[in-house]
């Protein structure tokens, strides 16, 4: 098994074949790749698939192995994040994240990177648990009211998720669901203080 | 300096996540040995999460990487060498799967006495039952527990007779008690398992595919004690159920139970309010609803199978034909009273014909074997504790045992409050295990498992790619095993 070495003819093709392939069911999409040279890739996720998230993917191949004629196969790999996209010289957007302890931290990011990207590429304390498919509540952040109403509205999907987030606010919403635009150049973002609601079995004798 | 020990019971998302945590934030080294009753790993991400949601699974990648970044199948503690002391000062993890704490090779006795700090984290094994006649002796009646491991493909179910030799075919009307996510997941694959593009792509065991296939279903009836403002699933499953209108599968809620105006809705928290409305226009004819959400996909318009939310109703009895198959279930109505109780009007009672009644009353917590002879506290469904430390039967903390997850606070709650759990519960132990050390003499606590006959990470890893490499053949994210003899089989052949 070996890595396999990306050029954009190669890209391209991937996202080709990605997208000949797509299903719908209910509101996701599952993208699944057959191709003699890529034995197999599967992403499921309810964002559309883009080049971005392509390229953020580790695919490794499938080879023959000569001697046993075993073969071996890619693992299936989710669509990883804590890897950045930089900035064009010259179209950098700023982000200022406001972590749990107040401390403000302004960075300066490429459009199209989600909050969950930026978070994580940077260390900061914000979980994907579900690797940003909408599918969970913990890359949870507060909007800076300022800047709430220049955001696309949220789905249903991400409402639904909302629910579920620990000091849920007016102007909360799903980290790896806003994307970085030029709409929301200077954005500020506030991390939720991780207190869980108290419930009666923090109290058992 | 000596790495600390610690042991954690039980590698679902509790255990991973609680052992995640450490191994991010512990100031000082340690070594973590996880422990798993099962040959594989991640609990109810691999056999509770319903398999046509495979985005939630995808925490398990996060648990892949505790072991890239601190894999060992080895404990430092016990070498020499300069480069191994090296490696002393880094976190590190080992994984013992198919391996029975308090079981014939291990006892819980012995990890607490060879490590610095035993985690519980085993979740919930049994399940809450409703104690009626005919519950135990009647064919056709399952927990949901068994139900979702058996189509989960778990080891103690997915061969099971109990399900596989089901008359499936007769199955036209089914039953379901409870009124959580675990019963709206029932309700979807019970409902939609003839639907293809839902259904092929997903890891689901084949079997239980096929035999649910064979279902004729026309109604199923999700039954619970009190009423909809205190139902305890969440919008996004039920959502999934009534977007399967596109399908002909049509969901409804009496007027009895479900009238918008009769609601203090102004007084609602922000998920009630979402609730209503949605159950308020999926109820509407297409034509008259107001919001552009609920008109993406147009219903149907010949309805093949039902579902219905009902309300205030206490189960009796399961009565059964004279094979032992259920025939019926004796149900009465209920009150609430002022004061949020239920009262069962047990004059009033009804039937409804069903084939099959799944009771989905939630998971319940069971105390470990040696709980007892070890004094430590248990009650009702979990273990006794003050955030996360384990207390003894009389109250007081035992120092170095903690619980984290649903054995810690009961079976409710998603995969992201079980994080949230774990990792207040890991802070804790940062925290004690930063304080013991000032002042105090180590010394160092081992505990060998070699003698132990487990699966290790690595073999778990073999294991996964074998299932991903099966799940290839037709086009799914894996196809896994559902015997532990498969399992042996296929380890013995590498």
């Amino acid at each position: 098994m070996f890595k396999l070495q990306w050029n954009p003819n190669l890209k391209k093709n991937i996202i080709s074949l990605a997208k000949n392939n797509q299903t719908r069911f209910l509101n996701k999409r599952q993208y699944s790749i057959h191709h003699p040279r890529i034995n197999s890739i599967c992403l499921t996720r309810s964002l559309p698939l883009d080049t971005t998230s392509i390229t953020n993917t580790t695919v490794t191949t499938a080879t023959t192995n000569s001697t046993s004629f075993k073969r071996e196969f890619s693992n299936f790999t989710k669509l990883q994040h804590g890897h950045l996209t930089k900035p064009k010289p010259g179209e950098e957007l700023k982000i200022t994240f406001v972590l749990k302890d107040g401390e403000q931290r302004t960075y300066e990011v490429a459009e199209g990177d989600t909050l969950l990207d930026i978070a994580q590429g940077h260390n900061l304390d914000m979980e994907g648990a579900c690797g940003g498919s909408c599918a969970c509540s913990t890359c949870h952040v507060i909007v800076d009211p300022e800047y709430y109403d220049a955001l696309p509205e949220a789905t249903d999907e991400e409402d639904d998720m909302l629910d579920l987030a620990y000091g849920l606010t007016e102007t909360s919403r799903l980290g790896c669901q806003i994307k970085m635009s030029k709409d929301i150049d200077g954005i500020r973002v506030a991390l939720p203080q991780m207190t869980r609601n108290v419930s009666n079995n923090d109290f058992n004798k | 300096m000596l790495k600390k020990t610690i042991s954690i019971i039980g590698s679902g998302p509790s255990g991973f996540y609680t052992a995640y945590r450490l191994l991010k934030k512990s100031p000082i080294p340690i070594h973590i040995k996880l422990w798993e009753k099962l040959p594989v790993p991640f609990g109810l991400s691999r056999y509770g999460v319903a398999p046509d949601h495979p985005e939630v699974k995808n925490c398990e990648e996060t648990f892949k990487l505790c072991f890239k970044e601190h894999f060992n199948d080895y404990d430092y503690n016990n070498c020499t060498s300069s480069q191994d002391q090296q490696q002393q000062q880094q976190n590190s993890i080992e994984f013992i799967g198919g391996v029975t704490v308090g079981g014939s090779h291990i006892k819980l006795k012995q990890i607490i006495d060879n490590q610095d700090i035993v985690i519980f984290s085993y979740g919930c094994q049994s399940d809450r039952r409703l104690n009626i006649p005919g519950e135990q002796t009647t064919k056709g009646v399952f927990t949901s527990r068994e139900f979702v491991n058996w189509y989960n493909g778990h080891f103690d179910y997915s061969l099971s007779e109990k399900f596989n030799n089901f008359p499936w075919s007769k199955v036209k009307n089914i039953g379901i008690i409870g009124n959580g996510n675990v019963a709206l997941d029932l309700t979807r694959i019970l409902i939609s398992n003839q639907i293809d593009e839902i259904w092929n792509n997903t890891d689901i065991s084949k079997i239980a595919l096929k035999n649910l296939q064979n279902c004729n279903i026309k109604n199923i009836e999700l039954i619970a004690r009190r009423d909809f403002l205190n139902s305890k699933f969440t919008n996004k499953e039920l959502r999934e159920l009534w977007e399967l209108e596109k399908y002909g599968i049509k969901g409804t809620i009496n007027k009895e139970f479900f009238n918008k105006n009769q609601f203090d809705i102004k007084n609602m928290d922000r998920t009630l309010k979402r609730r209503v409305e949605m159950c308020d226009e999926y109820m509407k004819p297409f034509n008259e609803r107001t919001k552009k959400n609920y008109k993406k996909f147009k219903p149907l318009d010949i309805v093949t199978k039902t579902w219905e939310l009902d309300y205030l109703k206490t189960p009796l009895r399961i009565n059964k034909d004279s094979n032992g198959y259920i025939k019926s279930l004796t149900l009465c109505h209920n009150i609430i009273t002022p004061e949020n109780r239920v009262v069962p009007q047990l004059n009033e009672k009804i039937t409804y014909n069903i084939d099959l009644l799944i009771t989905s009353l939630g998971y319940k917590g069971v105390p470990l074997p040696e709980f007892k002879s070890l004094d430590i506290g248990f009650q009702k469904d979990h273990i006794s504790n003050v955030k996360g430390h384990v207390l003894s039967s009389s109250g007081n903390i035992i120092p170095g045992l903690y619980a984290s997850g649903w054995i810690r606070r009961g079976s409710q709650g998603v995969i992201a409050s079980t994080m949230q759990d774990s990792f207040e519960v890991a802070d804790t132990v940062i925290k004690d295990l930063a304080t013991n050390l000032n002042g105090q003499t180590n010394y160092p606590k081992k505990l060998n498992v070699e003698s132990i006959p487990h699966i290790t990470w690595s073999q778990w890893e073999s294991l996964d790619k074998e299932e991903h490499r099966r799940g290839q053949l037709s086009s799914k994210p894996r196809e896994k095993f559902l015997s532990i003899k498969d399992v042996q089989d296929h380890l013995s052949s590498l």
